[in-house]
């Protein structure tokens, strides 16, 4: 294993037997036979070490979609489906790091540790929702369509609060609010519907949309 | 794709939901199963013709087990007006897709491997809706697959769906839950069983092998090796909705076959195997080359020997001269208890005797025309007509056998389904009754 790797593990190990963070990098490194210098040769702090992990998720479940032999064949709609079960199923291996983290954490606050995540998973949302408005999936001419992205990382963290809480058999639960909560939120991006309650917000309280 | 736009997921919305217009619902479907002799009371206004259309768009929204509560009505064509009958009827076509990638997930998980992975082409969208999973079309080696995928989630909502339900129901029909008990336990317990892919899949294994020999019926082949829990594959079978063949341009000739066949497997399996498909609406029956393939035993229904002798004494016409005998046919099935009052009895016995008259006409010359409307007209008169009757308001006590709900609901459909084919069969009483 590369150091990265390794140090990536002992967080993994660390938080699901214990259900607490490193205390500190010596005590996360020093059982691993690693100094110091070692770990900041990898990740700038402990934070951003929790960032990457979070981000490798995102970026494993990324790779596995896209290499899926119905990929090529699948609109936006799919994709996008597509992409929040397989990160169901891979958060399986990590679900107890899952649930210390997220259970009480609000689907819309934004901590440091989950920057990588957030970065990666926009960026990916970023062409998903350029293939939605090339083939005519998304309207294309809403001024918001450049915060879609933004709006499937909420769908995605949502996603993630629910499964968190749920505890159906086999979560099945998770499976139908994805499927019903994509179906939603595509109806709604190609309908320009979210453009049209802007603009009737921004009519009604121009400040609150920072138009003063 | 047509996928669905708004669905009432949460506890929360299906109960409101509900109490709008599923305490009707409930109504009526505690009315099937609370005995058809047994009339409750009732709101008259709530069973008027527009009322269908809420009910119906209630059920649809919900999806899954009130779906499948909806298609329990349809069948129930004796004690439903036509109105809601016909909508409920529809209901099996309207369930909503689930996306591909669902499926493949569903896949994945239960089989290990993505549909492409065991199929050589498999249809993204479903080729038919069903109302607790989809019908998708796979092709390998050359040969067609039918591969139903069930809904997730299914079998946890139906619970609740029917714990909401209950209460409802029980409170406006002014029932008590200890007299109805058993019937919900039945409904429930055959529903939950059709959720269980495996189980439906060596039913119909059995059912098919025990029934090969019958004349102008044959099956699907199913296949144990690509199924599971929520996957069934079978063969592809292309054929004629029968529901599509009905309003067709067949001639009476092929009417009478298609309607004998289906009478013949009903009477084989009612009254030799004991064990029958409970399902008799026309999705799950096609019409290939002139004859008549059977689908989907995921409802299915044994019959202990003690109940089937208690229950069919009632297609003996001889009952009808004979009071004392039906009396104690009627406490036979505990549909008249010890404490009940002579004027009640004879009320009952009145009914019964209507009823046996005319449910055994069928049977009475060996040849019956069910394209005859008055037959029909009959059965739902009585239905109406025991559903108004002041008398029959509220008696208690645990009453009839919850055995029979499947037995009468088999009977109903099998009934509606001939007189829709207009189809003239041959019929023939077990043999025990027509002896001694
Ligand atoms: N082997 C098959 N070949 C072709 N079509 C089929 C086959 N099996 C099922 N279908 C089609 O799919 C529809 C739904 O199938 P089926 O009745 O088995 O599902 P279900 O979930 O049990 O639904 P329901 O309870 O509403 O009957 C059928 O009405 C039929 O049109």
């Amino acid at each position: 294993m590369e150091t990265r790797e390794k140090i990536l593990h002992a967080f993994r190990e660390q938080v699901a037997r214990h259900s607490e963070l490193p205390a500190s990098v010596i005590a996360l490194c020093e059982p691993l036979g690693m100094s110091e210098r070692d770990f900041y040769n990898e990740f700038g702090s402990l934070e951003a070490l929790e960032s990457a992990f979070w981000e490798e998720l995102v970026a494993k479940t990324i790779a596995a979609v896209e290499s899926g032999a119905e990929w090529e064949g699948f609109d936006a709609r799919q994709r996008m489906l597509a992409f929040l079960y397989a990160f169901l199923e891979k958060s399986l291996d990590v679900r107890t790091v899952l649930l210390f983290r997220f259970r009480h954490l609000s689907p819309v606050a934004s901590p440091e540790w989950l920057q990588g995540m957030e970065r990666r998973f926009k960026g990916w949302a970023f062409s998903l929702i350029g293939k939605g408005v090339s083939n005519g999936e998304i309207a294309g001419r809403g001024r918001l369509v450049v915060l879609y992205p933004s709006a499937l990382y909420l769908l995605l963290r949502s996603v993630i609060d629910f499964h968190v809480k749920d505890t159906s058999p086999r979560f099945e639960r998770s499976d139908a609010y994805v499927e019903k909560s994509v179906n939603l939120a595509f109806d709604l991006m190609r309908t320009q519907a979210i453009d049209s309650a802007f603009d009737l917000l921004r009519f009604l309280a121009p400040r609150a949309c920072g138009k003063s | 794709m047509g996928e669905q736009t708004t669905l009432r997921s949460s506890r929360l919305g299906r109960m409101a939901a509900f109490a709008g217009t599923g305490a009707r619902v409930g109504m009526n479907y505690l009315k099937h199963y609370g005995q058809r002799c047994v009339g409750a009371p009732q709101d008259e206004n709530l069973l008027h013709e527009r009322n269908a259309e809420a009910v119906y768009k209630t059920f649809s929204e919900l999806k899954g087990g009130p779906l499948k509560l909806a298609q329990m009505l349809s069948i129930d064509q004796g004690l439903l007006p036509d109105a809601y009958a016909s909508r409920f009827a529809q209901a099996q076509y309207s369930a909503p897709p689930l996306s591909y990638p669902l499926v493949a997930r569903t896949f994945r998980r239960e089989m290990g491997k993505s549909p492409l992975e065991i199929f050589d082409s498999f249809s993204e969208t479903a080729a038919h809706g069903a109302s607790i999973g989809q019908v998708h079309k796979a092709v390998k080696d050359g040969r067609a697959f039918a591969v139903k995928v069930q809904y997730p989630g299914v079998a946890e909502s139906l619970r609740s769906d029917l714990r909401i339900v209950k209460p409802v129901a029980l409170q406006i029909l002014g029932v008590r839950e200890s007299d109805v008990e058993d019937y919900f336990r039945e409904v429930e317990e055959r529903l939950l069983e059709e959720t269980d892919y495996k189980l439906e899949l060596q039913r119909s294994q059995e059912l098919s092998a025990a029934s090969s020999h019958l004349d102008g019926v044959s099956f699907p082949r199913y296949f144990p090796e690509l199924s599971c829990r929520r996957i069934l594959t079978m063969e592809w079978i292309e054929g004629l909705a029968l529901d599509r063949f009905a309003k067709g341009s067949a001639n009476s000739e092929e009417r009478d076959r298609i309607g004998q066949a289906l009478w013949d497997f009903y009477e084989f399996q009612i009254h030799t195997l004991r064990f029958f498909h409970a399902d008799p609406h026309p999705g799950n029956f096609l019409v290939r080359d002139g004859g008549l393939v059977v689908l989907d035993f995921g409802c299915a229904k044994k019959i202990e020997p003690e109940f089937y002798r208690r229950h069919f004494r009632f297609l003996d016409e001889r009952l009808l001269d004979d009071r004392d005998a039906l009396l104690s046919s009627l406490e036979d099935l505990s549909i008249l208890l010890p404490g009940d009052t002579d004027a009640y009895r004879s009320r009952i016995a009145g009914l019964c005797a209507e009823s046996i008259e005319i449910l055994a006409r069928p049977f009475r010359k060996g040849f019956f025309d069910f394209s005859n409307p008055t037959f029909m007209r009959s059965i739902y008169d009585l239905g109406e007509r025991n559903r108004r009757d002041e008398n029959l308001r509220g008696f208690r006590g645990r009453r009839g056998s919850p055995d029979s709900i499947y037995v009468n609901r088999a009977y109903f459909g099998l009934y509606s389904l001939l007189h829709t084919i207009g189809a003239r069969v041959h019929t023939r009483l077990p043999d025990w009754l027509r002896e001694s």
